[in-house]
């Protein structure tokens, strides 16, 4: 679990170093990117923790997810509705319903281990 | 966990990491924004310009002292300082100064007014307007009766007197000495000048004669520069 995290930082680091930048008017379209990103990601912790995690269904969940957001954004500009709201309102939600199950699991997990290890001493 | 997935989620962790860098940086951003027009930008570039060849001139000034003193023996290099003094001492008007240049003389003018009953005086007022208009002639040094002008010299109105470097100004007639590097120049414009007006509304009257050598007194009193800091606060767009 450590690499993840180590190279979510790599990444950062490498981000804040070279100074990147996009346009104003883009940081629309990287928002909503980075709303499905994190949809992604914790949607593969939940998949991993409940033991069906798929390589393929992660990496092209997370590229089409990122692109699927901003061309939604993108339409929603040309069309002028607010269309990037609908990304918004489903990856959050959905970022709220896997986070809720990721928590759930964890605890259950600690609560089992608890009543083996009290079997365990009887 | 596979070897493989776990590289491919930590690959995925370092591009969202990177998008999140890039969101951040991205909206911190625009702090302030920019508004200057073209001219505006066109005027500051002008001057940061001027700036830059003034301090590359300095700068050359600067190395060729230094190259003075470095090539100089020990007394020579004390000569060299002791000229250096004496030019800053000229400049700030410490030392005597000798030209070409006008005098004006201040007189009473009594012009038809049967019913004056005060002295004519000169006012701080008046004088403020006169060196102003002096100084855009293009004077180079100014004394007003015995006192120097220097860039730090207060003129007062104190107890129904004129004071000009803490000392009362004499009553009229008095001199007004001027030095300038184009003396005719100077007194062309001073007849045409605003001043000339202005004095005359107080029952003055100016007569500029361009005289060949002046002599100015020096500055008497020491300048205080403990106080003295650089402004470098200048908005755009004042140019």
């Amino acid at each position: 679990m450590w690499l993840p995290a180590l190279f979510l930082v790599v990444g950062l680091t490498l981000g804040l170093l070279t100074n990147i930048t996009i346009p104003d008017q883009y940081t629309n379209y990287l928002s909503i990117a980075l709303l499905a990103a994190f949809d992604t990601l914790f949607g593969g912790i939940r998949a991993h923790l409940e033991g069906k995690f798929s390589d393929k269904v992660f990496i092209t969940g997370f590229f089409f997810n990122v692109s699927l957001a901003a061309l939604l954004a993108f339409l929603g500009l040309q069309l002028g509705i607010d269309l990037y709201l609908a990304a918004v309102f489903a990856f959050g939600v959905r970022l709220f319903q896997n986070i809720a199950i990721i928590r759930s699991k964890i605890i259950d997990e600690k609560i089992i281990l608890k009543k083996i290890r009290n079997f365990k001493r009887k | 966990m596979k070897i493989r997935s776990k590289i491919t989620i930590s690959l995925v962790c370092a591009f969202a990491g990177l998008m999140i860098a890039i969101q951040l940086q991205s909206i911190q951003e625009p702090n302030e924004r920019d508004t200057r027009d073209l001219w505006e930008i066109r005027s500051q570039l002008q001057l940061e310009q001027k700036q830059q060849q003034q301090l590359y001139q300095q700068i050359s000034e600067s190395e060729s002292v230094l190259e003075q003193y470095m090539e100089l023996s020990e007394q020579e290099q004390l000569d060299t300082l002791k000229e250096t003094i004496e030019e800053l001492e000229k400049e700030s008007g410490l030392t005597e100064v000798t030209g070409s240049g006008v005098v004006i003389t201040v007189t009473p003018l009594y012009t038809g007014m049967e019913n004056i009953q005060e002295y004519p005086t000169v006012t701080p007022d008046l004088l403020n307007r006169l060196l102003n208009e002096l100084n855009i002639y293009g004077a180079t040094d100014i004394s007003i009766g015995n006192e120097r002008i220097i860039n730090v010299t207060p003129i007062r109105f104190v107890n129904g007197k004129t004071y000009v470097n803490n000392h009362a100004l004499p009553t009229v007639p008095m001199e007004v000495k001027v030095l300038s590097n184009n003396p005719n120049r100077l007194l062309d414009y001073i007849q045409v000048s605003q001043s000339r007006d202005d004095f005359a509304i107080e029952n003055l009257e100016l007569t500029p004669v361009v005289v060949d050598n002046i002599t100015l007194p020096k500055y008497e009193g020491t300048i205080q520069m403990d106080e003295v800091e650089v402004n470098e606060l200048e908005e755009t767009g004042e140019n």
